[in-house]
């Protein structure tokens, strides 16, 4: 199994325009199961994002200890797989290029990686787009392409950081309606950040709250799947998990 | 806040000690021939004797005057020009191959030509200067005013602005980043444009102080001119003219570049 | 009356159109026209100012005896080599000051200077050197291009997001598999800016070096018409150079500036 620990997570830095030391992340401790949906939910602020890259290997940690199958996380590696915010596409290379680049890398050749990418690209109804390169879909598809390159280099964790903050509200239902879907299809494990409550509800297993750095509480969300948002929109579980949620967080 | 422009002031010319001490060492130790590189002291040397004497200040003053003569005459000319020739979207697409054809040609190619116009000396090397300019910065502001958008020209329009308004208000604070571009590039264009032709064409000034230094195997004259050419310009650029660029263009949001 | 200037406007409008060329063209006939009128009624006199029957009559005697097909393939083969180097040496060296900050604290002052000092600057001490040559001509241009290329790669490798970095790495990409993968290809817009910039300048120091110290080529076509005179061969060797880089830079550079950069869409013009 490989499961993610994290122990007493604590990042802090140099400000320099302050001239004091700042912490943004103190003792946060979270275990995150093989197969797994957890969403993160907080202000802007509250360090989800400097977690997320802690776990991601992109900056370093200064406390405590982040453990993937046992191991420790030293730096980015392919097992930690990324979607970003704002997309990170490859501007230069086609959507079939980008979605083929984790394999490409690992070393897998060229008609190999290519069907690994169509197949992933047909879960999200992306076969279309395959020789188009990204800036000439919306902005909604190209997320979509992130969120499907990530998972065609087929991580042990896929780690999601505000992945559809920058869509609009429409497109960002169907986004989460086929993210449930494609979850429930491959089941990878999931980080998913967000300062969206309902967001967070709609998609996660566990929902775990956070503010000024620290864990406030973990909730678990027993929402039946496959969850749509024509269904969630009136039921009253759905609005009591989100309230209690939001309550949280606005709280702290 | 003074500390840190200081600590980066430091950071940018620490490179040059260490080229200088390289060059102060390194140079006598190979026992280089002096007529195929100098030393750092006689390069320093040649520049106290230049001042001394006068020379060195002669020239730079030759070459500054040209350059400045040259550039305010096209700036008097392109401006004006670019702008009335930029407010009919017509007459701008129509003549900006024209203009384009000529930035081309601008500086150097007008050498010979100039040489036989006006003879050698001030009006042959002015001439040059002047073209290197006035087609660029013409280019850019028919560039520039062309390149506002209708909506803002509407905008002031029916907010009252007469054509007088409109000239100051609206097109020439409009074209004002292309216009600073353009005269970037366009006295980089007279700056080598100046150091050709006073190779050619005169008896002073930098270039021509570098190519009879070439004559008598002067090295230690040659090298000390394009420090002060290289010096010279990078004060031009940094002090004059990329401030007056990153003024316009990154206050105004209209341009992002470094 | 009216109308038929409408039809004819119209007419001009949907020609140019379709061959965009033409409209590149079209300003230049009243320009030609112009000086022919001027030179037909000896406004000024006929050795100071020829008229253009007289520059095509020229073209074709250079042509026929093949000094100006010789002299037009030196100056290429020069700028090409030139821009090769410039290329082979400008665009790592970009890489490295643009990606690492210490070679960025030592290089970049230095890289200031130097450019600043200017190509031509460098030419009475390369003769010393080099002698009046190939090797002189060619340092001059990689002198030249090397600049402009070097500030617009480190321009365009510092203007890639460090997602960019983030996602190859997290997708398993090695640091120097990063540099083909990434840094390369999101810096060739800049570097093709950098190329055409580049090509401007070196193009204007070819014909500088040329001039000064050449035994060949259209710059030295155009001074030794100087020597001789013959303001015919001047107007020419001008109206080559002009034509030339035209084409060279709205057929080839801008193309290729075009395909990398919007397709991407990194650049929007």
């Amino acid at each position: 199994m490989k499961n993610l620990t994290i122990r007493n997570l604590s990042k802090t830095y140099f400000d320099p325009y302050a001239g004091t030391n700042v912490t943004a992340v103190h003792d946060v401790s979270l275990d995150v199961r093989q197969g797994e949906f957890v969403s993160i939910v907080g202000p802007s602020g509250c360090g989800k994002t400097t977690i997320l890259n802690m776990i991601a290997g992109f900056i370093p940690h200064t406390g405590g200890e982040i453990l993937l199958d046992g191991r420790p996380v030293k730096g980015p590696g392919a097992d930690r797989g990324v979607v970003f915010q704002s997309f990170a596409l490859f501007p230069w290379r086609t959507v079939l290029e980008n979605v083929a680049f984790g394999p490409k890398m690992r070393g897998v050749g060229k008609a190999e990686r290519e069907k690994i990418a169509y197949e992933y690209l047909a879960l999200a109804k992306l076969t279309e787009a395959a020789g188009r390169y990204p800036a000439e879909l919306s902005g909604g598809m190209q997320q979509r392409v992130g969120v499907v390159r990530a998972l065609a280099n087929e991580p042990d964790v896929l780690l999601m950081d505000e992945p559809f903050a920058s869509v609009d509200a429409q497109t960002r239902m169907t986004l989460q309606e086929e993210l449930t879907r494609i979850w429930q299809e491959k089941r990878p494990t999931v980080i998913f950040i967000t300062h969206d409550v309902g967001e967070a509800v709609f998609l996660g297993n566990r929902v775990v709250a956070l503010s000024k750095g620290r864990v406030l509480e973990e909730i678990a969300i027993d929402l039946p799947r496959p969850r749509s948002w024509d269904a969630l929109n009136d039921d009253p579980r759905f609005k009591e998990l989100s309230g209690r949620v939001l309550q949280l967080v606005r709280s702290a | 806040m003074m500390q840190h422009r200081l600590s980066s002031a430091l950071w940018f010319c620490a490179p040059f000690a260490v080229l200088i001490v390289l060059w102060a060492v390194l140079i006598p130790y190979f026992n280089f021939n002096p007529r195929l590189f100098p030393l750092a002291s006689s390069v320093i040397q040649a520049g106290i004797e230049g001042i001394l004497d006068g020379t060195l200040i002669h020239h730079i003053g030759a070459s500054l005057l040209r350059v400045a003569v040259g550039t305010s005459l096209a700036l008097l000319v392109a401006i004006p020009l670019g702008i009335a020739m930029g407010v009919s979207p017509v007459v701008s697409a129509f003549l900006t191959p024209l203009f384009r054809f000529f930035s081309v040609l601008a500086g150097i190619a007008w050498i010979p030509i100039a040489t036989l116009w006006f003879g050698y000396g001030f009006g042959a090397i002015t001439f040059v200067i002047f073209n290197a300019v006035f087609f660029i910065v013409t280019y850019n502001t028919l560039l520039g005013v062309s390149t506002i958008p209708l909506h803002v020209r509407n905008a002031a329009a029916s907010l009252g602005a007469g054509r007088w308004a409109m000239l100051t208000e609206v097109l020439l604070p409009g074209a004002l980043p292309n216009i600073v571009t353009g005269i970037r590039t366009g006295l980089g264009f007279a700056w080598r444009g100046l150091i050709a032709a006073e190779m050619i064409a005169t008896n002073v000034g930098l270039g021509y102080m570098l190519f009879v230094a070439r004559d008598f195997y002067r090295t230690e004259v040659i090298v000390l001119g394009m420090i002060v050419i290289g010096v010279l310009w990078l004060l031009l650029d940094r002090l004059l003219l990329a401030p007056l660029e990153r003024a316009t263009i990154e206050r105004w949001g209209m341009v992002q570049r470094a | 009356m009216k109308p038929f200037f409408l039809n004819l406007w119209s007419h001009c409008v949907r020609l140019t159109a379709r061959w965009p060329s033409i409209g590149s063209i079209a300003p230049f006939i009243p320009l030609v026209a112009g000086w022919w009128i001027v030179t037909e009624l000896e406004v000024f006199p006929r050795a100071f100012l020829p008229g253009p029957v007289d520059v095509v009559r020229s073209f074709g005697s250079l042509v026929y005896t093949g000094i100006l097909p010789e002299y037009l393939q030196d100056s290429m083969v020069r700028l090409a080599v030139g821009a090769f180097w410039g290329i082979a040496l400008g665009v790592p060296l970009g890489m490295l000051v643009g990606l690492s900050q210490r070679a960025h604290t030592a290089l970049w002052p230095l890289l200031l200077f130097f450019q600043a000092i200017g190509d031509i600057a460098w030419l009475p001490i390369l003769v010393i050197w080099f002698g009046y040559g190939l090797i002189t001509m060619t340092v001059v241009i990689v002198y030249t291009v090397i600049f402009p290329v070097v500030l617009n790669t480190v321009l365009g490798v510092r203007s890639i997001p460090i997602t960019m970095h983030r996602a190859a790495l997290s997708l398993g990409a090695s640091r120097t598999r990063i540099l083909w993968e990434v840094v390369l290809p999101g810096a060739l817009p800049n570097i093709v800016t950098g190329l055409r910039n580049g090509l401007g300048y070196g193009w204007r120091a070819l014909i500088a070096t040329e001039i000064i110290v050449g035994t060949s080529g259209i710059g030295f076509l155009m001074f030794d018409a100087r020597r001789a005179g013959s303001v015919v061969e001047i107007l020419l060797g001008m109206i080559i150079l002009g034509i030339l880089w035209y084409i060279v830079d709205s057929w080839i550079l801008a193309p290729i500036e075009r395909a990398t950069g919007q397709r991407w869409g990194l650049v929007t013009r």
